[in-house]
């Protein structure tokens, strides 16, 4: 990121090529069609270029995931025309330290959250991917609010205790 | 707080690292979290998870068999991103220097050296010219400053007590010295392509010698002194000869003058 910042394309070309699959994949799964999500993916990646010193410190995969999730959340937002309450943006860095496993496998990840029980795994994708808030998820499961809560942070404290015996944060 | 809502808030906590709380309820968790230590905890504890949750969507070439939603994008996005970047890339080189191929670099030298050569020919010409002018200028201001020294030469002789002045037919020849003058007052003008000659016999010589030629200004006036030294020459004559002069008289002299030994 240093030499981005110091507009060295090259290092910008690199930075791409080892992340444009994760922004365009979490793009994808939020947005569900091709070419949005190709539009996000050009965005992040150029806001990054043109602003690279938005990233302080701290897991990039986590912060690049974070700044695209919320990008596909305003497209959300701009679709919805305000009829339904979107979830806030992903929280951002600024008073808690951005953390994530560091290099982590996304096929690792994958099973991981393959090993989590539906009832854990549905809430957390949906939450996560869906661009809904745990009111939404609880309406459409049918299950109380307080259970989707519980739910999910169960299946988050499984996820990072699965994942912590594999790579370390 | 009691421990049940903490508890619950401790859920929320989840929810919020997860992204899906609405504003309203998420500013409340961010408040909640400067001051309670354990759910700040709960927080860094989860956060990873989410990361890892979005890192699972990446695009895989064999999606398919990788349990992925999605296959990454074509190259084309790529090449659509890159494009964006390097016009930027460019105007930020374009303060850097050029650096030439060698061979166009001794290409340059050449052409340097062709017209440094060129123009230094034409200078040194340019110089080699105004040299010449100089020294024609010097000398020209030479002669002149000569015959002006003559001239006052001549005129200090002319009128001094000392000279000795014989009187010819239209003037006088004098003798100052060394120095000997024909001094001509009413010297009628020669006819065309004729001029005025003067002639010296030198002592022990048998005949006269040819010496300078003149002609009289408007007036019939002319001072003409005589190259040769006074004290040897015993006479002087002038005639009128062709222009440019005669190696012996060829007309009958204006006068001649027997000078005292």
């Amino acid at each position: 990121m240093a030499r981005v910042r110091a507009h060295d394309a090259d290092a910008f070309e690199a930075l791409y090529d080892r992340y444009h699959r994760l922004v365009y994949g979490v793009a994808f799964r939020m947005l569900g069609d091709a070419p949005t999500a190709e539009d996000v993916t050009q965005a992040v990646f150029l806001k990054l270029w043109s602003a690279p010193n938005l990233y302080q410190s701290g897991n990039f995969e986590g912060w690049i995931v974070r700044i695209t999730r919320n990008r596909a959340l305003d497209i959300l937002r701009s679709k919805s025309h305000g009829h339904s309450e979107l979830p806030e943006q992903q929280p951002s860095a600024d008073d808690l330290e951005e953390t994530a496993f560091a290099d982590i496998d996304a096929g690792l990840v994958r099973a991981a959250i393959a090993q989590l029980p539906a009832e854990q795994r549905d809430p957390i994708r949906l939450g996560f991917f869906g661009g809904v808030t745990h009111e939404q998820i609880a309406q459409r499961t049918g299950v109380p609010l307080g259970t989707v809560k519980t739910r999910i942070r169960a299946g988050l404290r499984k996820l990072r205790t699965t994942l912590e015996g594999t790579v370390s944060v | 707080m009691n421990t049940s809502a903490h508890d619950e808030m401790l859920d929320t906590v989840a929810v919020y690292a997860l992204g899906a709380l609405p504003e309203r309820e998420a500013r409340a968790v961010r408040e909640h979290l400067r001051s309670c230590a354990e759910c700040r905890e709960e927080y860094r504890l989860l956060a990873p998870a989410v990361s890892a949750v979005g890192i699972s969507a990446e695009a895989c070439v064999d999606a398919a068999s990788a349990g992925a939603s999605v296959a990454p994008p074509g190259p084309l996005l790529k090449k659509r991103i890159m494009q964006q970047i390097r016009p930027n890339v460019g105007e930020m080189r374009a303060v850097r220097p050029i650096v030439w191929p060698a061979y166009a670099v001794a290409a340059a030298c050449v052409v340097a050296v062709l017209i440094t050569s060129i123009f230094n020919t034409s200078l040194n010409s340019q110089l080699r010219e105004s040299q010449t002018r100089v020294a024609q200028l010097n000398a020209h201001a030479a002669a002149t400053a000569r015959e002006l020294n003559t001239q006052r030469t001549a005129i200090a002789d002319l009128l001094s007590p000392d000279s000795q002045r014989f009187e010819v037919a239209n003037g006088y020849v004098i003798k100052h010295g060394s120095r000997l003058y024909i001094a001509m007052n009413a010297l009628p003008e020669p006819p065309k392509g004729k001029v005025y000659q003067a002639w010296t016999l030198r002592q022990g010589a048998s005949k006269m010698s040819p010496s300078v030629t003149f002609v009289p200004n408007g007036s019939g006036v002319a001072v003409v002194p005589v190259p040769v030294n006074a004290a040897s020459v015993v006479a002087v004559a002038v005639s009128v000869e062709p222009d440019g002069g005669s190696k012996q008289p060829t007309s009958t002299p204006t006068f001649v003058l027997k000078l005292a030994s």
